[in-house]
């Protein structure tokens, strides 16, 4: 949930998606769901020129099982906090196994 | 206009299919009074296509025909002539073909093409019948929505009627001639200025009534959502009655027109248009899917410039309008109710998940805190801006919308309720089955690895680790009793945050539960710091706190730790911070090594780290500290630490600072008793004692390059509680820096010459000189 919970501040956020595909699509992140998948809006691939047929191409639906690496705005991110969310994730993983 | 795309026109319009001909003679029956007109010249002639293959047939041996296929008297049986039988039930396939066309959705291809002809205009119906495709609104609980009324019983009885009705009678009657058709069009070219009498025999009162009735019929298959309900709302309503009184004429009219044989409507009545006639209103949402208007031209031509601006603008605003909702419902009906289902049920795990309150700050801790952080920066947006985004996104104001999000939310409570109910098992074994059934939820969505750890080594390990940390171990032991204090602060904090949900101030036992809780958070916290393990100054052992804070993260913790500590406690890891002072990692490494001259930036991160972090609350406690205590730290300072190598760094000569400008601040409040003063004033020549001598070694190497304001801080504190042949001694050692400043301050850029000369100034103002003095 630590990543759901992440992403999910980076809504409206200029986000660049790296699929496994090597396809790079930047874009504003719209929504993510609890299996990261992700909608982008006013999209363009990184390298146009390689995927010519991607550069009329709006907005997309990735499906989070595809995507390799979301390049991430570093000022949007909180490090403190996501230092502290990712303490109380492994806390509450040792809390739920020993239950 | 029919399913196939063929053309199901009348077949005399083709003349390629003799009416006469068998297999298609049924339909065409309704013309067979009439003059054949087939014999025109680019039909197909029989003689063109017949081979002649027939002539050369034997025909002399028909004489036992009879003993072969039966006794030639015999009657001949119908069995074969299935056409015929079929004909028989024609009306009832109507019928039936009608009720397949609408329960499949399906163009109506009988009765688009046999009532073609009798009502022209509707040729300018779009090319198939697309189906209700609207949201099933029952969905969400039966509400009935007034605006879009479901299709009344009615017209389901008038659908059922119609077809029976029409098929044998109106069929074959309402088929004019087209010498009739050349008459009406004749007719209607005369002037229609004079209300003409109902010179056309045509359509009887009892049709005009039919054909009204035909009405919602045609439309009960809505394929632009609210305006065919609007028109059956008009025409069910108290209107129709009026226009049965009304109508005939203005329908003779139409139906008489040529123009509307071509879809081309033309001025209808003498008034011209400007108010159109209701009938002519009923036919305009024909023109659906924004599909340009079949322009009344003639009758735009007719109206003045303002009406026809009018006109113009108010069918603009009908064909975007259509057009909207055309787009609207362009996907209609994509989903079927299973798929409905399954996305509910899969928002509802969602919900579930997010209306699980003592769930929700733990597994969307980021979330919501950064939220909240944001929030506060940003005062405008309202908090709770995620049950904004997950509810509320739809609901602008909409009644209905609120009604249907209070069902859900109910549903939620339900769900969530539900939820909590069951067993949280994640697997099930089934009897008999040879795996594991595994659920997924929300949070796991599917557990793909399952690795057991061996708990009782994990075990065995941590109490091993936390004995060695008794003892003062390696990093990893460091870094784990680090992870510690974070654990009990963040458990702190997260207590600290309900104190907005306690009520209001008469005290109850809640407050004192979770004041007793606090409390108790709070000492596991201070536990965790370590800080109270003895000190023992003969091991060469550094102190846990000591080492632990050596951390960068430890460092970026002080700060929130301090806001939960007690007076006593700050003061203890006050102490704690200045009797290890030249051991504490940023003053030993923050001494200049003899050729240096400027130090290794991990360092320097760490020394800005320190300043901004751990010193501000630090010096926010000294400054309301009670000049005992200072004296006290002091005391401690001058007696354990290397104070000449503590006052060679930036943090050490901030501690120094710290303590001198406070007690100075004190004494010139004249609130301090004079046993204290003259205790202070013992320490503090002491402090300058240890320092003769070695005043320029405050003073970084290289010092024209880097910020010494820091140095500069510190002499002038110093200076101001000085004697006077101590001011001196002071002046003596530093004279040469100062001239060097003030004299760089004149050849270096100007804003850096002024910040130069700024900070010599502090010192020079302390024994009450002025850089200016020195010209």
């Amino acid at each position: 949930m630590l990543f759901f919970s992440f992403f999910k501040t980076l809504v409206d956020h200029e986000v660049t998606i790296e699929l496994k595909n090597d396809l790079l699509i930047r874009g504003t992140l719209k929504s993510v769901d609890q299996f990261l998948n992700i909608k982008l809006d006013e999209i363009h691939v990184v390298d146009e020129a390689r995927y010519p047929h991607l550069s009329a191409v709006k907005s997309v639906f990735i499906r989070g099982s595809v995507v390799r690496y979301v390049h991430l705005p570093a000022n949007a991110v909180d490090t403190a906090l996501l230092e502290d969310a990712t303490r109380r994730e492994a806390s509450n993983a040792a809390a739920a196994r020993t239950r | 206009m029919s399913f196939f795309g063929f053309d199901t026109g009348p077949l005399r319009d083709r003349g390629q299919h003799p009416a006469t001909a068998p297999g298609f003679s049924q339909i065409p029956d309704h013309f067979a009074s009439r003059p054949n007109d087939d014999d025109d010249d680019d039909g197909i002639d029989f003689e063109d296509t017949y081979d002649g293959l027939g002539d050369a047939l034997d025909e002399k041996d028909d004489a036992f025909n009879d003993e072969t296929f039966g006794g030639g008297d015999d009657k001949i049986g119908k069995d074969f002539d299935f056409h015929g039988q079929t004909a028989k039930v024609a009306d009832a396939m109507d019928e039936e073909h009608e009720v397949f066309n609408r329960s499949a959705r399906k163009p109506s291809v009988v009765h688009s093409a046999s009532t073609q002809q009798q009502q022209p205009s509707r040729q300018a119906l779009p090319p198939a019948h697309v189906p209700a495709l609207r949201p099933d609104m029952s969905l969400w609980g039966g509400t009935t929505i007034s605006s879009t009324p479901p299709p009344p019983p009615a017209a389901e009885i008038h659908r059922e009627q119609t077809p029976s009705a029409r098929a044998p009678t109106q069929n074959v009657k309402k088929y004019m001639s087209l010498d009739e058709v050349e008459a009406e069009i004749l007719m209607s070219q005369k002037p229609l200025v004079m209300a003409p009498q109902p010179v056309f025999q045509g359509p009887p009162p009892q049709q005009v009534h039919q054909y009204i009735h035909q009405q919602p019929d045609f439309h009960q298959i809505p394929q632009h959502g609210g305006f065919s309900m609007q028109m059956q709302n008009m025409l069910r309503g108290s209107q129709q009655q009026q226009q049965h009184m009304q109508a005939p004429q203005m329908i003779h009219q139409q139906q008489q027109h040529p123009d509307h044989l071509r879809g081309i409507p033309t001025p209808v009545g003498p008034a011209g248009g400007a108010r159109l006639p209701p009938h002519e209103q009923l036919q305009e949402p024909r023109n659906v899917y924004g599909m340009a208007p079949h322009a009344p031209a003639s009758q735009l031509q007719n109206m003045s410039e303002i009406e026809r601006t009018r006109f113009l603008e108010d069918e603009r605003k009908r064909l975007k309008r259509n057009h909207k909702i055309a787009q609207l419902a362009r996907y209609n009906g994509l989903m079927t109710p299973n798929d409905k289902n399954f996305i509910t049920r899969i928002q509802l795990q969602q919900l579930v998940s997010i209306n699980n309150a003592d769930d929700a700050a733990n597994e969307d801790f980021y979330y919501i805190v950064h939220s909240a952080i944001r929030a506060r920066a940003n005062p405008t947006q309202p908090l709770n801006q995620f049950a904004q985004t997950y509810l509320y996104r739809q609901g602008r104001g909409n009644r209905r919308q609120d009604n249907h999000l209070h069902r859900m939310e109910q549903q939620v409570q339900r769900a969530v309720a539900a939820a909590k109910a069951r067993p949280k098992a994640s697997q099930l074994v089934l009897e008999g089955s040879l795996g594991k059934i595994s659920f997924s939820n929300v949070k796991t969505p599917r557990p793909m690895l399952n690795i057991k750890k061996n708990e009782t080594g994990v075990g065995e390990q941590v109490r091993k680790t936390q004995r060695s940390t008794i003892s003062g171990a390696g990093k990893k032991t460091l870094l784990l009793t680090i992870e510690n204090v974070y654990n009990a602060l963040l458990n702190l904090e997260c207590h600290e945050r309900d104190r907005g949900k306690l009520p209001p101030p008469p005290e109850t036992n809640i407050h004192t539960e979770w004041e007793a809780k606090r409390q108790l958070l709070v000492s596991k916290l201070w536990q965790e710091l370590k800080i109270m393990s003895p000190i023992d100054p003969s091991s060469n052992q550094t102190h846990p706190f000591i080492a632990i804070l050596s951390y960068t993260k430890m460092k970026r913790a002080i700060q929130r730790i301090f806001r939960h500590l007690d007076e006593e406690q700050r003061v203890t890891v006050l102490t704690m911070i200045v009797v290890h002072l030249d051991i504490l990692d940023v003053v030993k490494n923050g001494v200049y090594q003899p050729h240096e001259t400027t130090l290794p930036s991990a360092t320097r991160e760490e020394i800005d780290l320190f300043a901004s972090t751990v010193l501000p609350s630090l010096i926010s406690y000294v400054y309301e500290a009670p000049l005992r205590i200072v004296i006290g730290l002091l005391g401690i300072l001058l007696e354990r630490v290397d104070v000449v190598l503590v006052s060679k760094t930036k943090i050490g000569l901030a501690f120094l600072t710290m303590f001198s400008s406070r007690a100075e601040i004190v004494k010139q409040s004249g609130k301090a008793n004079e046993n204290e003063l003259a205790q202070w004033q013992a320490m503090y020549d002491r402090l300058f004692e240890t320092l003769q001598g070695h005043w320029m070694g405050c003073f970084p190497p290289n010092g024209m390059a880097v910020d010494d304001v820091y140095v500069w801080q510190f002499l002038a504190s110093v200076a101001v509680g000085a004697s006077m042949p101590q001011q001196q001694m002071l002046v003596g050692a530093v004279k040469d820096r100062v001239m060097e400043n003030v004299m760089a301050s004149k050849t270096l850029p100007a804003e850096i010459g002024t910040q130069k000369s700024a900070n010599v100034n502090l010192f020079m103002r302390a024994i009450g000189l002025d850089v200016e003095l020195l010209g």
